[in-house]
């Protein structure tokens, strides 16, 4: 018991102490993990987008060409950025980019180094997922985009995507979870994220449990705090359970002066006084005071 | 010959090695009703699909005023904006209301403005009797409920052609009335129809012409009462009178 005593004690020190340090890596932590994550998902539906234009026999060759050509770039991508460790990435690119230029090209700001290897990670796993998220979506919706003359663009843009992207915000929650957690290793290259932070403190004192015990909880906090913010963004995606019946002539209101449903007319069922005449009916049968 | 609106021409379509049309010929002229009928299998949706080109005809031609629209080189999308579809499956853009389903398409393919875009898709709907539900999503509605307002969806783009695909047969018994109904008014009011049909009373009472398809081919085509009432082909005889005992 008193062990627990102790590490509690150690903890409080520890963050009394180096406070400043550990919120500027929360920060920083939370920073890149959203903007990748952002800039990931991008171009994830960018990659899924392009990989599932349609390619039949009666394109010309050069389109046809160029769309194979497409397919083949992105799954060179999709495999080599997925299939190497993150941390091995980060190295190759932040060293790579100098030694092949003669250090004509490098980073000299660390956050962009970092934003471009997490989000480049990231996008590799998103287009697989938007990908997943598009051809799950039933192939009726696109007939039926098509039918009345939708262009593939505008049936993505209208139809698919805003599915698509309903039945992918589950995958965009895990990567950037995944994020939060994983762009730890970016310390690799000098990027002070949190964990960055407990390396540089555990070095001076060399409290290596207590500052990792203060890790963990704030890690899962982190994520715990995402994935509930998460669900409200599916519940709000899903829109209400229930509709309201508009009951009045529809095609009186389009025909008349008012364009249909302008709010603050008698006619709008968004309005309050509608709203509490409907209820009432629904609920007395008449209007209150009606005799 | 361009007074038809739609003229089809030695259409054929193979999946593989597997003709499922062959040899199609018809034409489709304005206030027309037709109906195909045939047994499952025989190749009327697949038509329908050709002629809409959600299925690209292995050979033949479609003209649709003259122009071959199964060629390369052609808008399939700017066809399509004129020759509407009713699916089987009613295929409502789920993550749209009932009134963003039927203005999508006047919006962004046909350019049109907001304001026009909804009164227009109000009156269809109203049409076909759904104008109270125009806040409703696709999944809170009933079959019948569905389909009615994909039959207004496509109206909407005030087409020149209406083509239904088995509109009733995902439906239940008693919700295939009030969608028949609304395809009744439509006929009377000289809507030009391809509706591929189960519903034999249907396909004798409201079409101006039937055509029975049999194993890929136009086994034979007239007017609907003399379709009925005296077949001439053999496969028509069966056929009609399986639905008669059933």
């Amino acid at each position: 018991m008193d062990k627990f005593a102790k590490l509690g004690q150690d903890m409080v020190l520890l963050w009394s102490k180096y406070k400043l340090m550990y919120w500027a890596g929360i920060w920083n932590t939370l920073k890149l993990a959203f903007i990748a994550t952002l800039i990931g998902c991008v171009i994830g539906l960018l990659c899924g987008v392009l990989n599932t234009i349609p390619c039949t026999k009666n394109d010309p060759p050069l389109k046809r060409f160029f769309l194979k050509l497409l397919r083949v770039v992105i799954r060179v991508y999709v495999e080599v950025f997925r299939g190497t460790p993150m941390v091995l990435q980060s190295v190759f690119i932040y060293y790579g980019l100098p030694y092949f230029s003669n250090n004509a090209l490098r980073f000299d700001n660390i956050w962009t180094a970092a934003i471009l290897i997490v989000s480049i990670n990231t996008g590799a796993y998103m287009a697989e997922s938007v990908r997943g998220g598009i051809i799950s979506i039933d192939p009726g919706q696109t007939e039926g985009a098509k039918a009345i003359g939708m262009t593939h663009v505008q049936t993505m843009l209208y139809v698919i995507m805003p599915q698509a992207l309903r039945n992918i915000i589950p995958q965009i929650g895990n990567n950037y979870i995944i994020n939060v957690k994983d762009t730890s290793v970016m310390f690799i290259i000098g990027f002070t994220d949190f964990f960055a932070q407990h390396r540089y403190i555990v070095g001076v004192n060399n409290m290596y449990f207590p500052s990792a015990t203060i890790e963990m909880i704030a890690y899962l906090t982190l994520t715990l705090a995402a994935s509930f913010l998460l669900r409200l963004v599916e519940k709000w995606m899903d829109g209400p359970d229930n509709y309201e019946l508009v009951q009045v002539d529809a095609l009186t209101m389009s025909a008349g002066t008012y364009t249909h449903p302008s709010r603050k007319t008698p006619f709008d069922e968004q309005n309050k006084e509608y709203r509490e005449r409907t209820r009432q009916l629904l609920k007395h049968g008449r209007m209150r005071g009606d005799r | 010959m361009s007074e038809h609106i739609l003229e089809i021409r030695h259409l054929g379509k193979a999946f593989g090695a597997h003709e499922v049309l062959r040899d199609i010929d018809f034409t489709v002229d304005a206030g027309d009703v037709i109906s195909i009928i045939g047994a499952s299998g025989s190749g009327k949706s697949t038509l329908l699909r050709c002629i809409n080109l959600l299925e690209t005809p292995t050979s033949g031609e479609i003209l649709y005023h003259g122009t071959n629209v199964a060629g390369r080189g052609v808008s399939a999308a700017k066809y399509r904006s004129r020759v509407g579809m009713v699916f089987q499956s009613f295929n409502l853009f789920n993550n749209m209301t009932v009134l963003e389903n039927c203005m999508v398409g006047q919006r962004k393919v046909l350019g049109r403005g907001k304001a026009e875009a909804q009164a227009q898709a109000v009156a269809y709907l109203n049409k076909v009797g759904m104008a109270p539900y125009i806040y409703a999503k696709p999944r809170q509605l009933s079959g019948g409920q569905k389909q009615r307002v994909a039959i207004a969806r496509a109206l909407a783009m005030e087409p020149e052609v209406l083509l239904f695909d088995e509109p009733t047969s995902a439906l239940d018994p008693e919700m295939v009335g009030e969608v028949l109904a609304v395809m009744q008014a439509l006929a009377n009011d000289g809507m030009t129809m391809l509706v591929v049909t189960h519903e034999m009373a249907f396909a004798r009472d409201v079409s101006s012409r039937a055509v029975f398809m049999h194993e890929g081919v136009i086994c034979e085509q007239g007017a609907p009462a003399a379709l009925f009432g005296d077949p001439q082909r053999q496969e028509t005889r069966d056929f009609l009178a399986r639905f008669r005992s059933a």
